[in-house]
């Protein structure tokens, strides 16, 4: 089994890692790293661009946390799919046969994240297996 | 202990980006053909333009402007398969003609999208309120440009967070529009021939047809128009891509969505001119903003309202895809180093390029308010300009094309015609149509609107303000960063050239 991390640049995610890492030494189980890089929106005219900037950010992003992983003795996967997060990160525990998905939140308002479209909101529907949601430290 | 594999599925390697084969389905494909030059919109803003040009002939018109698209259509087409990793007239005319070519088409294609974000939203406000009855406030700018602003700055926020809410009841709205466009066109004619339409309205007769009836300068002028009716059609042609060897949903869908267009067209164009006859045309000439909406109440009564409807909802959705893809071209000019680094920021929740998408929305609000201010005509003269722009880029990008695979022109009689002969036409037919314009634009008489900006044609001088800008904009970011302008100039890799063995296939 395994530990399955969506994983960003954003604050909560910050946190989320060091609750993924907690998880994965306790268990000594591998982290699988996330990053789901389809850029919203429909196709069209220089999708690739839009799609390649994504992705940038994701390898950078995911770059970061491995180093952090690493340090704290952790088997480390990467992986960079070509999804939105919330099906990239289902896709991802699916096949390393994940105990958990963490996701850092982005602590804010219910009706903002229903809004504006959360993704632990929509993992919290779409996930098989259990969910942990980090909440931003402030 | 570690091992950093990186796994990433679905890898845009050359040969699996575009459609895949079921990939999508039909309707998402017709409707992705359709969304791109979003019909209802086009017709509403053009059609009094080009119907008070040339008259009778405006069928002609419109049919004849589908000529260079097709042609450059083939363009895009083919450099789209050359390549796929980067997007669209900003990149391929980089690499087949140098940076500074490139760093032009990027600005006029940027521009072309900032500039219309105003009309679109106009229009999207305009049918909007005269759906509902609001005929006063349509009329009245007080209240419908505040209103336009804000629709703007309100999609904006819709394309930065990226949201997909939408997605579906667009495909809906977007399949409907056509449908109460043909409702319309239908109602219309056959009101014709049962005698009960206007007092004036005459039978279709086949001469219509006939582009050339006017002569001369209206024939340019609408011509332009039409260029502007069929823009972003180009991206429906890339749905082509598997049509010949096997019938899959995408090729067929390509073609159909062309199809639709031009019976959606010309059956509008048509019904209007039959419907109305040209004495109503003439007196109602200086109302084009309003001369569809108001024969769609002629014609429906009270069902006018649907379409109405339809042509808010159309113009609507293409603001939100008109935004997007303007932003894109910027994101994709920044990653070049062609334009500022922060137009390439990408914000780290929503994934889009946040600050170039605010920018693009920032520039088309200015622009909208500022026109509007100083024009008497401010929406046909922002479309005329519009056109010329459209007519550069789409120029540049055939004969890029032909460019880009000189070395394979001669391989076979389908390269020849497809790739060269064929881009180069509708780059020279364009370029000719250019030049014409401009030199009737010269001449403030012949301007749409009559008015006179420095002695020369208000679009006239929008179009050069533009492209001064822009050369400016360009040089000075010349002189402070290099990167982009280190770039040179390439041609096609011969592994991705159409070849006879498999030319089934990539047909």
């Amino acid at each position: 089994m395994s530990v399955v991390l969506g994983y960003d640049e954003s604050a909560g995610a910050a946190r989320a890692l060091g609750v993924a890492i907690e998880w994965a030494s306790a268990f000594g189980e591998p982290l699988v790293l996330v990053f789901g890089a389809a850029p919203p929106g429909l196709g069209g005219e220089e999708y690739q661009s839009h799609y390649e900037a994504v992705r940038q950010m994701g390898r950078t992003a995911l770059g970061r946390a491995v180093r952090t992983a690493e340090e704290a003795g952790l088997e480390t996967t990467v992986e960079i799919l070509d999804e939105k997060p919330a099906e990239a990160l289902v896709d991802a525990a699916a096949r390393h046969s994940a105990r958990v998905i963490v996701v850092g939140s982005w602590s804010e308002s219910p009706l903002r994240g229903a809004l504006l479209g959360s993704t632990p909101h929509k993992l919290l529907h779409l996930s098989p297996i259990p969910v942990l949601c980090v909440p931003t430290t402030d | 202990m570690t091992h950093g594999v990186e796994r990433e599925a679905q890898p845009p390697a050359p040969e699996e980006v575009g459609l895949k084969a079921n990939a999508i389905g039909f309707l998402d494909a017709l409707v992705i053909g359709l969304n791109a030059t979003s019909p209802a919109y086009s017709l509403a803003a053009v059609i009094g333009a080009v119907v008070a040009l040339v008259g009778v002939y405006a069928p002609g018109v419109v049919l004849a402007s589908f000529v260079p698209m097709l042609l450059i259509a083939s363009a895009f087409y083919y450099l789209n398969k050359a390549d796929q990793d980067a997007g669209t007239t900003f990149s391929w005319v980089t690499r087949a003609m140098g940076p500074w070519a490139g760093w032009l088409g990027g600005w006029a294609i940027m521009m072309t999208g900032v500039l219309v974000v105003g009309s679109l939203a106009d229009v999207a406000v305009r049918f909007g309120l005269l759906a509902v009855n609001l005929d006063d406030w349509a009329d009245n700018e007080a209240i419908r440009q505040p209103l336009a602003v804000f629709v703007i700055i309100a999609l904006t926020a819709l394309c930065v967070i990226g949201t997909e809410a939408s997605a579906r009841v667009q495909r809906v709205l977007i399949l409907a529009q056509v449908a109460f466009l043909l409702v319309f066109a239908i109602v219309a004619i056959s009101r014709v021939y049962a005698d009960n339409g206007l007092p004036d309205s005459i039978e279709p007769s086949w001469s219509w047809l006939n582009p050339f009836g006017e002569g001369g300068s209206p024939l340019t002028g609408g011509l332009l128009l039409g260029v502007f009716m069929y823009w972003g059609w180009e991206s429906a042609v890339n749905l082509t891509e598997e049509v010949e060897d096997s019938a899959t949903a995408p090729g067929r869908a390509g073609i159909w969505s062309t199809i639709l267009l031009l019976v959606t067209y010309l059956s509008v164009c048509i019904a209007v001119v039959a419907y109305a006859g040209t004495t109503f045309l003439a007196e109602n000439a200086d109302e084009e903003e309003s001369i569809f909406a108001l024969l769609a109440n002629e014609a429906m009564g009270g069902w006018d309202w649907v379409v109405l409807l339809a042509v808010s909802t159309s113009a609507f959705a293409s603001t939100q895809t008109t935004i997007i893809p303007a932003s894109r071209t910027a994101l994709s000019m920044a990653r070049r180093g062609a334009l500022p680094r922060q137009f390439a920021r990408i914000n780290p929740r929503f994934r889009t390029p946040d600050i170039a998408t605010w920018w693009v929305a920032a520039v088309a609000i200015v622009w909208y308010v500022v026109v509007n201010q100083i024009s008497e005509n401010a929406l046909f003269d922002s479309l005329t300009a519009l056109s010329l722009l459209i007519a550069f880029y789409y120029a540049l990008t055939g004969v890029a094309c032909a460019v880009y695979y000189r070395r394979h022109l001669t391989e076979s009689a389908r390269n020849f015609f497809l790739i060269g002969v064929g881009p180069l036409v509708g780059a020279g037919l364009l370029a000719w149509l250019l030049v014409e314009s401009v030199r009737d634009m010269a001449d403030p008489e012949n301007s749409y609107s009559g008015d006179s900006w420095l002695g020369l044609g208000p679009p006239l001088v929008i179009g050069i303000g533009i492209t001064a800008v822009g050369v400016a904009i360009m040089l000075v970011w010349r002189v402070r960063s290099a990167a982009f302008w280190s770039e040179r100039r390439g041609v096609v890799d011969p592994a991705l050239v159409p070849r006879k063995s498999a030319a089934g296939k990539e047909s």
